[in-house]
Order: C-alpha cells, then sequence, then structure tokens
C-alpha cells in the first residue's frame, strides 16, 4: 500500500493539516474563537455516510478536491509526490495487493502472494482477469518495470526506499552495473517473485506491489516519464474508472472500467474539480460537488448543522509532539548523538508534558476535532496503538512534583526554578507561525509552563516560518531546547524511520540501546508472527513514554463533506481506494 | 525613434543581469529547499534524499549553480521544476494563458467601464452624476480585493449561481469547439469583473482630472468663443488630450497582463501565473520561482519600453532624443 503512503508525503500537506488547521479564509477565521468557545460537547463523527436510499444504477458523482492551488499532474505512482495528485490518481489506478486493517497484505487484491520458508522471497501472482484500461492484461513484466523505473539511475522521484533497496540486485542495478535486478524473477507471464537481501516483516507492510503498464510507458526515458503526455493526459491503469479527459491542474472526467477485476463499478462516472478551501462549504451546500475531501477543520462549526450533507471523518494517520533536543546528527558518521546535558532529566521532560491541558488545546484551538496523543503511535494503527497507556494528562501537582524531586527548585525567590546547582534555567522554545492560532497557542505553551515555574523562552521572541523553523530543527540550533512539530506516517507502522538511531528525523536526537533493540526487534524475522510483532511495539511505546524524548500532544481527526445522496462511501473508502462501492441514491445532487 | 528604442534595449542588458543576481541569491538565501518540503515515510532513509539532491545540483556552490542557470537561461531552458517534474518552459506555458486570458479580460472591462464614467465625471464635473462616479471611485479604492472577490463569488457564483464558481472550463464540453471557446469566456466572466470593477480606480481618475484640466485651457476657451460646438470640441480637442496618460499607462497594464492576479487565481480556483508563483515559494520550487521572477522582470522592462515609446508616439513633446 505504499501507494497510499506517497500521499501523505507532502509535509505541507501534512503539517498544514495539523499545525496550521485555521489558516484558510479571512471571512471564517472571527467564527473561530466564538464558535470554539462552551462546545464543551463530544465531537460525535460518523465514519461513514447515512443513507437508507437504493443505489441508482449509471449514476455520477462530482468529486471535489479542497485545494488552495491546482494539482501538479503527475499521474503515476512511481512518481506520485503530492497529495492532490494521489487524489486523481486513486480512480484510475491501485495496488495489486490488497491491505488489512493494519495495513499489512491479504490476498484479497488483484493478485495474492505466498511468502517462501526462509521469509526472503515473496512470489506474486496476478489474478487472470487484471486487465489494463486500453485491454491489455497486466502481467508480471509490468511490477517489474515498476521496480527498473524507481530502481534506475536516472529515477528523480522518492519512492526509492529502503525496501525498494532491500531487493537483491538492486544496488547493482541502481549504479548501472547491472543490466537487470538479480533479485527478481518472472515465472510466467502473470507470477513473478522477488527475492530480499533480508527476511523483514516490513514486507509484509510496505511492499511495492503497483505495477506501471509497460506496453505503454516502456519506450519512454525514464526521466521524461513524469513530463510525458501518457502520464499528465491520457494516465492510464487497471483501476474501477478510465480517465476520460483531464483539464490540466483543475478537474478530471473519469467513466467506469467495465472491465474492472472485481466486477462493474456502480457509478457510471466521475467529475473530479479542484475547490478552493474558502468555498468548499458553498459548494457542499448548492450540491456543486458530492464529496469534499479532505473538509477544512476550521470550518467545521459552520458546517456541522448542514441540511443536505454530512461531514463524515476519521482518525488521521499523524500527530502533534512536543520534542526535546537531546543532542546533534553527526553527518559524518551518520547517526545521532545524545550530547546536550540541559534536559537529560526525563522527570523535567514529563513534569512539562503534564503542565499541558490538551482537552483544553484540543477544544479551544481545534473546535474539539482533535485530542490528547499518548503515544508515539497513532489509533489509526487500530490493532498497534496501545491503548492502556495514558499519556500526560493535565496534572500541575504531578509536575510540580516531579520538577521537586529532580531538585529543580526555585532558590532565589524569582518566582522561577532554578536547575539542580541553583543556576538559573531557561529553557528556549521554538514555535512556529502560520496560522491564525499559531501565536495565542505559543503563548498558551510558555503560560503553562510557567505556572510549574519554568521559565520558557520564544527562540529569538518570536514564532518562525516553516522552512526556517525545519532548518533550525534540522541542524540543531544550539538556541533550541524544545519545539513542537508533527508527523504524518503513512501506512507503514515501523516507526524507525523517525526514531531510529541513523535516521537525520529523529529529531530529538534521542538514542538509546534499548530503543534500538526494540525497533531492530520489530523488523526482525520473530516479527513475522504479527502478535509477536503487536508485543513488541506495545513495549516500545511503554518504553518511550517512561523515557519521554518526545511526547505526543494531539492526534487529529479528518473530515469529509458528503452529500447525503451518497451511499456506502465513508473514510476507510479514502485509505483503502474501494471507490468502486461507492453510488448515489438520487439523480441530482440535493 | 530608432535610435532611442536602441538604446532603451540596450540599457535593459545590465538591468537584466543585476536582476538576474539578485532573484538567484535572494531564492538560495531562503531557508529549504523543494526536497526539505518532503516528509519520508518510515524506512525511506535520508541518504536517498542526499543522493537526490546531488543529483538536482542543489549541493553545489551558489556561483557554479548561477553560472548553469545562466548558461540555461541564454539556451531559452529556465530549468526544471521539481515539484512539477516537467520543465518550467512547459509550466509557464501551460498556466500563461489562463493569465493572459484573465488579465485581457480585466483590461478590457476596465476600460469599458473606466472611459464613459471618466468622460462623463469630467464632463459634468460637481454634479450629482460626478459625485456618485467620484464616490464609486473612493468607494472601490478602499475594497482589498480579496474580500471583494469572495463577496462576489459568493453573491453571484454561489446565491445567484449567475456564473461557474471555479476553473477554467467545464470539463464535459469537447475542447476546440464553439460552445468549449464560449464555457471558458463564460468561466472568465466573474473574476475578470470583480477584477476590473475595482482596477477602474486610476484610469477614471486621471481621464476625470485630465479633462477638467484642459477644460480650463485657453485654447478650449478661443475654441468656445469661436462658436465650435460644445460636442466637436469634447470628441476633438480635449479627449484627445485627456487619454495621453492613459496611453502612456498601457505598458504599464500589459505588465500586470503576465504578473496576473494572484488572489483572483486563487479565490476562483483559476489555475495561472500568480497562483503558481505563490505555490513555487512556498514550497522552494527554486526553478520556478527564478523564472517567473526573471519573466516578470523582462516583462516590466517591456512594459516601461512600450509605454515610453506609446507615449512619444502619440505627444511629440516628450520625445527623448
Amino acid at each position: 500500500m505504499i501507494r497510499k503512503s506517497a500521499l501523505w508525503i507532502v509535509v505541507s500537506g501534512i503539517l498544514f493539516s495539523i499545525i496550521l488547521a485555521g489558516c484558510n479564509g479571512e471571512g471564517e477565521s472571527d467564527s473561530e474563537g466564538s464558535g470554539a468557545e462552551g462546545q464543551t460537547e463530544e465531537i460525535n463523527l460518523n465514519e461513514e455516510v447515512q443513507n437508507d436510499g437504493e443505489i441508482i444504477e449509471d449514476g455520477s458523482l462530482t468529486y471535489g478536491l479542497v485545494s488552495d492551488s491546482p494539482f501538479e499532474g503527475i499521474l503515476n505512482s512511481a512518481f506520485l509526490a503530492a497529495a492532490p495528485d494521489g487524489q486523481v490518481v486513486q480512480f484510475f489506478d491501485e495496488a495489486l495487493l490488497a491491505v488489512n486493517k493494519d495495513f499489512e497484505i491479504t490476498n484479497d487484491g488483484a493478485a495474492t502472494f505466498e511468502m517462501s520458508d526462509d521469509n526472503k522471497t515473496i512470489t506474486i501472482q496476478i489474478k487472470d482477469n487484471v486487465n489494463w484500461h486500453d485491454g491489455e492484461p497486466v502481467k508480471a513484466e509490468d511490477l517489474q518495470f515498476a521496480y527498473e523505473v524507481i530502481g534506475s539511475p536516472d529515477y528523480v522521484g522518492s519512492h526509492y526506499g529502503s525496501l525498494i533497496q532491500m531487493v537483491e540486485g538492486m544496488d547493482a542495478y541502481n549504479s548501472g552495473e547491472a543490466d537487470e535486478i538479480s533479485g527478481i524473477e518472472i515465472i510466467d507471464e502473470k507470477t513473478l517473485s522477488i527475492t530480499y537481501t533480508e527476511a523483514s516483516p516490513a514486507i509484509l507492510n510496505g511492499i511495492w506491489s503497483t505495477p506501471l503498464p509497460k506496453h505503454y510507458l516502456g519506450d519512454i526515458s525514464v526521466p521524461d516519464i513524469p513530463s510525458s503526455k501518457e502520464v499528465r493526459e491520457n494516465p492510464i491503469g487497471f483501476g474501477p474508472f478510465k480517465v476520460d479527459r483531464i483539464v490540466a491542474g483543475e478537474s478530471a472526467q473519469y467513466s467506469r472500467n467495465d472491465d474492472y477485476w472485481k466486477g462493474k463499478p456502480k457509478l457510471a462516472s466521475i467529475t473530479l474539480k479542484i475547490v478552493n478551501p474558502n468555498t468548499v462549504l458553498q459548494s457542499l451546500e448548492n450540491g456543486e460537488v458530492d464529496i469534499a475531501e479532505t473538509f477544512p477543520t476550521d470550518q467545521y462549526p459552520n458546517a456541522a448543522d448542514g441540511e443536505n450533507y454530512q461531514i463524515i471523518g476519521g482518525i488521521n494517520n499523524s500527530y502533534t509532539y512536543l520534542s526535546f533536543k537531546l543532542g546533534h546528527y553527526d553527518t559524518e558518521k551518520k547517526e545521532n548523538v545524545m550530547d546536550r546535558p540541559k534536559l537529560q532529566n526525563k522527570d523535567l521532560r514529563k513534569a512539562m508534558g503534564y503542565a499541558l491541558d490538551m482537552e483544553q488545546i484540543a477544544e479551544n484551538f481545534y473546535h474539539g476535532l482533535s485530542f490528547p496523543a499518548t503515544t508515539l503511535i497513532v489509533p489509526f494503527f487500530e490493532g498497534y496503538h496501545d491503548e492502556t497507556i495514558e499519556g500526560f494528562p493535565y496534572n500541575v501537582e504531578k509536575a510540580e512534583e516531579l520538577l521537586d524531586e529532580a531538585g529543580y527548585v526555585d532558590v532565589d525567590g524569582d518566582g522561577y526554578r532554578e536547575d539542580p546547582d541553583g543556576e538559573e534555567f531557561i529553557i528556549n522554545f521554538l514555535a512556529r507561525s502560520g496560522s491564525d492560532t499559531s501565536e495565542p497557542m505559543a503563548k498558551y505553551f510558555i503560560q503553562s509552563w510557567n505556572d510549574i515555574g519554568l521559565n520558557v523562552e520564544l527562540v529569538d521572541g518570536r514564532l518562525h516560518e516553516f522552512n526556517s523553523f525545519n532548518k533550525m530543527v534540522d541542524d540543531d540550533e544550539q538556541k533550541v531546547d524544545v519545539f513542537i512539530s508533527g508527523w504524518g506516517v503513512g501506512t507503514d507502522v515501523d516507526p524507525s524511520g523517525i526514531y531510529g538511531r541513523k535516521m537525520p528525523y529523529n529529531n530529538s536526537r534521542f538514542v538509546s540501546e534499548e530503543n534500538d533493540e526494540l525497533l531492530e526487534a520489530a523488523l526482525s524475522e520473530e516479527a513475522f508472527d504479527t502478535k509477536r510483532r503487536k508485543e513488541i511495539y506495545n513495549e516500545w511505546q511503554a518504553y518511550m513514554y517512561e523515557e519521554s524524548p518526545v511526547i505526543p500532544i494531539l492526534y487529529s481527526y479528518k473530515l469529509l463533506g458528503v452529500n447525503n445522496r451518497v451511499k456506502d462511501y465513508s473514510f476507510d473508502t479514502t485509505i483503502f481506494g474501494t471507490c468502486e462501492e461507492v453510488g448515489v441514491t438520487e439523480e441530482t445532487a440535493e | 525613434m530608432w535610435k532611442f528604442v536602441v538604446r532603451r534595449i540596450l540599457i535593459m542588458i545590465p538591468q537584466l543581469v543585476v536582476l538576474s543576481v539578485l532573484v538567484f541569491i535572494l531564492a538560495k538565501v531562503m531557508p529549504g529547499d523543494a526536497l526539505s518540503g518532503l516528509v519520508e515515510t518510515p524506512g525511506v532513509d535520508s541518504s536517498t534524499i542526499e543522493d537526490m539532491r546531488t543529483n538536482l545540483g542543489i549541493n553545489d556552490p551558489v556561483h557554479v549553480q548561477y553560472l548553469n542557470w545562466i548558461k540555461g537561461l541564454s539556451q531559452g531552458d529556465l530549468g526544471t521544476s521539481y515539484i512539477h517534474q516537467r520543465p518550467v518552459l512547459e509550466l509557464l506555458e501551460a498556466r500563461l494563458w489562463n493569465t493572459v486570458y484573465l488579465s485581457a479580460a480585466i483590461l478590457f472591462l476596465t476600460y469599458l467601464i473606466a472611459i464613459p464614467l471618466g468622460i462623463t465625471a469630467g464632463r459634468f464635473h460637481d454634479s450629482l452624476v460626478d459625485k456618485l462616479i467620484v464616490g464609486y471611485n473612493y468607494v472601490t479604492y478602499a475594497t482589498p480585493l480579496f474580500i471583494f472577490a469572495l463577496l462576489m463569488l459568493f453573491v453571484f457564483g454561489f446565491q445567484l449561481q449567475w456564473f461557474p464558481t471555479g476553473g477554467s472550463t467545464d470539463i464535459n464540453l469537447e475542447p476546440e469547439t464553439f460552445s468549449y471557446y464560449m464555457d471558458k469566456i463564460y468561466h472568465l466572466l466573474l473574476p475578470a469583473l470583480s477584477g476590473a470593477l475595482l482596477a477602474t480606480v486610476g484610469t477614471i481618475q486621471y481621464l476625470r482630472n485630465e479633462i477638467i484640466d484642459t477644460k480650463m485651457k485657453d485654447f478650449i476657451k478661443t475654441a468656445k468663443s469661436k462658436g465650435v460646438p460644445e460636442a466637436k470640441i469634447y470628441s476633438h480637442h480635449i479627449l484627445r488630450n485627456s487619454f495621453l496618460p492613459i496611453a502612456a499607462f498601457l505598458g504599464y497594464e500589459i505588465t500586470g497582463l503576465i504578473t496576473g492576479s494572484i488572489f483572483l487565481e486563487s479565490i476562483f480556483s483559476y489555475p495561472g501565473i500568480g497562483q503558481l508563483f505563490l505555490q513555487s515559494i512556498s514550497q522552494r520550487d527554486f526553478s520556478v520561482v527564478t523564472a517567473l521572477v526573471m519573466v516578470t522582470g523582462v516583462a516590466t522592462l517591456i512594459g516601461t519600453l512600450l509605454s515610453d515609446i506609446i507615449l512619444s508616439l502619440v505627444d511629440p513633446r516628450i520625445r527623448v532624443e
């Protein structure tokens, strides 16, 4: 399911939705403060649209892609980089292997698989009735071609990841030494096997199984593929809908693929068009779009009483976190070094967590569309998220107690605590600008920490813009002690990419042998047993909760606006791409 | 005349060089690059990103990057957009026309509204009509475009549903047919009108003031005393003179055609250059940003040149020799 995870790659997309939620129209921002106050009831979101009607035959639907800029138009899974393009692709293309709720591959997709006894080789068999939109069968060589494109020395996309690099012979192919990838073997027209250099359960989570039509793209040189007509104007796939026409950057017209391997999709046609976040509410109200993805959370208070549409949603695969700078990244050795003494005391870190009233933050800044986070594995991964960890519920007494015990007490009577040596103790807090709520939120954090006697100041006395914020975090600038940021985590539960010893994205720079061991164990052969793997991740979550180098603050909901005539559309549709089941119960939108 | 034009063009060369250095250095000083926006899903390691940086030349020293860029520029190659994965030139071409159509429509509508109003206000100045027109001018001068455009969209697009609310065309129409072009104009109308209604300020004010000024001049009094009909005085003597500043402004307006309208394009989801510019800055898509600033810079220089040429054609008094 890498294709889907690709939807989440662009950080601006993710961070804007978490952190900057609320930076849209000038008109809407006023209602924010007033709308949120006194709104204490639990948010009750349906995951699926409620509709008792009968699906009509040959209906058509208008899908609104909510974005303030045109989609880029790289409509090919191997080169896909931006979330809007992913939404255009989802209707006509898909991966061969389906996934379950834990995003592990199953045999329910367009292909089935079998692992070898040593768990190093996966054999993939494509079903006979799986055909490209132009009638050609989807062959084993098409999947091989996808690996050849991504592994090509001339490849310019961002999908050449560690799992693809783990395919036997990929290194030699990527450096141009070999003409073919030795680990990929075509057994017959519809079957191939992929051999990895080591056995890892990551294969079950993150294997690349989206083929590229070799008969269609094979003659184009790799660097030219993303700009070719075959990708931008007339892309083909084997998904439930065919692309009829694309108006660059603004709309797309699809018609039903009668030859779809799961059977005839219920809708006869889909029109996709870009909808500006400022006008999405009006577009839903007058039926101009049937589905709005993603509905901006800052407009939720205005949308809650819609008559002809419903707001549905589910838990996002992202979280906001408070991170403590504990070291730096050694670019020579390419690993994190934990060498900054200032915040090494974990009770101090925990106290800073207990000092924050995350419930209040979620309610007042996010209209209740976020809720306090507890662990570093989001509840989006239902099977892996450990519910028994309680996180850091607001508790000032406990925070003060922890600080007292750790020796952070106010010795000179200025109202702020000094460090255990009695020296002045100032924590520098880096916060990001960008939305109407950034400033009050940063102030709220500082106030909360002041309340437990910690002297916290903003780095440079102000907020920092997105790119300079990232640069300061990545470069481990000395003037940054703590910062708040967010992660979108894709569909692979493995957190080692952002918490591993070698990872530059591990921006707290926290390292420990136990951490290494747990993360490695979760990717080792013993973890092929899903139950064991879950145990290991539970241990890891508990360990990270105990150490608290990073404190998760908020999980959030993703919202979708859906017209009442739409049936069988849910939050899961957007994740698992099952748009062939969606139908409408009226000819025209209400 | 030719000497004048050639001299102006020669002066443009050092201006362009300075512009290119400035643009490039400023772009590079901004923190982050097109790849720093990528958050890798766990499993993709950072060396991949570093390799991509090296391949894209982001890791080269700045002066090497600048020379490469200038080399490409001189061969008409504006570079490749990382975010869009296609040559910048193609990208601009795809977006440029939408912006040109939109701006041409705005310009046309602006003159269509402003010239009659300006003439009326000037001819009957201090009358009730004049006061109304001046009042309209003050209101539009004080109204921010992004609010006004949203309001127009809300009232005429969503409430009354007279106009489409976004995009440049309806996807269901066969391209290159008559109804396709009519539909494009239909989509253009509301954003163009929103832009034009606020853009009239300058033209109305200039025209009104010029007419009032000219009206007081001696040669008009002479004409009047000679018994030349009022209508003829206006059409022959006053208007010709009063159009001078408007004509001079045309060159700058043409620059506006290319820079486009960021707010309008964004509010009406109209894919043009302005929107691309904003998006590229926030995503640090440097090749697009630098190319767009260069193109805009060149357009401004050409626009100024055009203004001077037009002015020297219509008004021999100020011809520079």
